[in-house]
């Protein structure tokens, strides 16, 4: 091969790592800025919920700011579960979670938000997150799970649907009060079983 | 100027292959940076790959998208040729897989709203794309008096893998941002209709192949790469049946009737079977690469990016599973066919830059 071919082809195969590794590091260095400014942690004032041998916290940021490269900064509403295992067993769980607010708004949490921000998440929130869908969790362990959802403009109430049982469904009820967000209150619903 | 219709007119079919190869490392990048913290970092190298493979993207996309208007003639005879044909398309594939890195990679770029609509945008493309070159294909083998049966080789699949790949996206944009959407009822549909012509096509070819390799022997050497194609439609319906349970998992844990819970063991069952075959596929090539290097050349050709794209969608699909079962083992082996799939994709780009080097480009080999 000759020297210019040698040098072009080496540039081809560099320039996804350099692009990366430039990226990273610009990212690690908090030139990119992220911030969050407030956060709630159930563990703090025992707010979690206990339903058969698993106990539910939660730690919630309302105002995660994420910037893309390209476009302005966004916030978002980011959450992370704690699943304690009181049982004597093992279990296994599969949570997903749905964010409900006025105007029928109702999606899905944001998997590629969360996995971009779960470094800094996990540093704040002082817990490891768990990447696959389904989990085992041993008895007297705690597990964690980063849920992030879009915020719609001029949002002042909404609920998320955490479904990690199998009869009834966590849903936590949140509202702007005076500027705070508060978790006015929690319930477990009954789920709806019809046929398909 | 005259350079550039020279490069118009031989640029061939093929060349949607070494984007395919390059746009799918962003997809083992960004599962590898999932496994742990020390990994993490590979998100980012999979944006590095994201951004060139779009480039790559756009610079093909000219020269092949002007060949139809400039060269018709030599667009018919690559139609008509048994294998060279095939390759047709891979540049609606790279439609698809630039609407998937899209949606996993460009909210870090432009936002989730830009970034899922861009990919909705890709996915209609690429649709359109494969469809029109599937019945195309499919007509002219069908009334192609020339084909013989020793021309049947695993290049073969790229048609029905083509089809398999849309569903890819479509479970993609459904999970999340589409969920509830009126779009979701028609990416479901597009993506049902073409799992079934991918699905079905996959094990028709697939039985005319294997029979030429039983009664003719097997193609001669600069075919050798084909063979990893082979890996690719059980992988690529792994990576789909993943995606389509974390899509009912978005919908609120049932769509259209589907329900999360019921089919989730039957879906981890099913993508474990499936997946077991391309691992054994693996194998094949293994065994049979191994045979071309010990009895016949295997020098560079362009079709050596065959070996990229169907083994990072094997790299893919056990980075999937893994978030479904044995996971700490499957993301053992993620990492190293990771690392394994660089390497191919490193070799590949060494051997192209010298074959352009070597001027086979402007002397295609019909």
């Amino acid at each position: 091969m000759k020297t210019r071919s040698i040098i072009i082809a080496l540039a081809i195969v560099l320039i996804p790592f350099i692009i990366g590794t430039s990226l990273f590091l610009l990212k690690s260095s908090g030139a990119i800025r992220e911030k969050a400014n407030f956060i709630s942690d159930t563990r703090k004032n025992n707010k979690g919920i206990t339903y058969k041998g698993i106990k539910v916290d939660w730690t919630f940021c309302p105002d995660w700011e994420y910037k893309p490269l390209f476009f302005p900064a966004e916030e978002y509403l980011v959450f992370m579960f704690h699943y304690r295992n009181d049982n004597e067993y093992n279990i296994q769980v599969m949570p997903s979670y749905t964010f409900a607010s006025p105007h029928n708004r109702r999606y899905s949490a944001n998997e590629e938000i969360s996995m971009y921000i779960e470094n800094e998440v996990e540093n704040k929130f002082k817990a490891e997150d768990q990447t696959p869908i389904t989990f085992k969790i041993p008895p007297n362990v705690t597990k964690h799970y980063i849920v992030t959802f879009e915020k719609p403009h001029s949002l002042d109430n909404f609920y998320v649907d955490v479904d990690v049982f199998r009869d009834v469904t966590l849903r936590l009820h949140y509202k702007k009060e005076d500027g705070e967000w508060s978790n006015y209150s929690n319930e477990l619903v009954g789920k709806y079983k019809g046929r398909g | 100027m005259d350079m550039f219709k020279k490069i118009v007119k031989n640029f061939g079919p093929e060349w949607g292959a070494a984007v395919m190869g390059t746009a799918a490392i962003c997809i083992t990048m960004q599962l590898s940076s999932e496994v742990s913290r020390p990994f993490s970092f590979l998100l980012y190298v999979g944006l590095g790959f994201y951004l060139l493979a779009t480039v790559m993207f756009v610079t093909f996309l000219i020269p092949w998208t002007l060949r139809f208007f400039m060269y018709p003639e030599e667009i018919k005879k690559d139609l008509h040729h048994p294998i060279r044909g095939n390759f047709f398309p891979t540049m609606p594939i790279s439609f698809i897989l630039a609407g998937t890195g899209t949606n996993k990679l460009g909210p870090m770029l432009f936002g989730p709203w830009f970034a899922y609509h861009l990919s909705i945008v890709f996915f209609f493309l690429g649709a359109v794309g494969i469809f029109t070159f599937g019945y195309l294909l499919i007509r002219t083998q069908f009334l192609n008096k020339d084909v013989r049966l020793e021309h049947a080789n695993f290049s073969w699949f790229i048609p029905p893998v083509s089809h398999l790949i849309i569903p890819v996206l479509g479970a993609c944009s459904m999970d999340v941002y589409w969920a509830e959407t009126s779009l979701a009822p028609v990416l479901f549909v597009i993506s049902m209709i073409a799992l079934g012509v991918g699905f079905f096509n996959f094990l028709f070819v697939g039985a005319a192949i294997w029979h030429r390799y039983t009664y003719q022997g097997i193609p001669e050497a600069k075919l050798a790469p084909t063979i990893m194609v082979g890996i690719a439609p059980t992988a690529i319906i792994v990576i789909f049946l993943i995606k389509f349970i974390q899509a009912i998992e978005a919908s609120h844990g049932s769509m259209f009737g589907i329900n999360f819970i019921s089919i989730f063991p039957l879906i981890k069952i099913i993508a474990s079977v499936l997946w077991g075959y391309s691992l054994w596929w693996l194998m094949l090539v293994v065994i049979l690469v191994t045979h071309y290097i010990t009895t016949k050349a295997h020098p560079f050709v362009f079709g050596w990016w065959a070996y990229t794209f169907p083994f990072e969608a094997f790299t893919v699909a056990t980075g999937l599973l893994a978030k479904c079962v044995a996971t700490q083992f499957l993301q053992g082996m993620l990492i190293t066919l990771n690392i394994i799939a660089v390497i191919i994709w490193i070799t590949v780009v060494f051997g192209t830059i010298k074959w352009l080097e070597s001027g086979a480009f402007l002397k295609p080999q019909h």
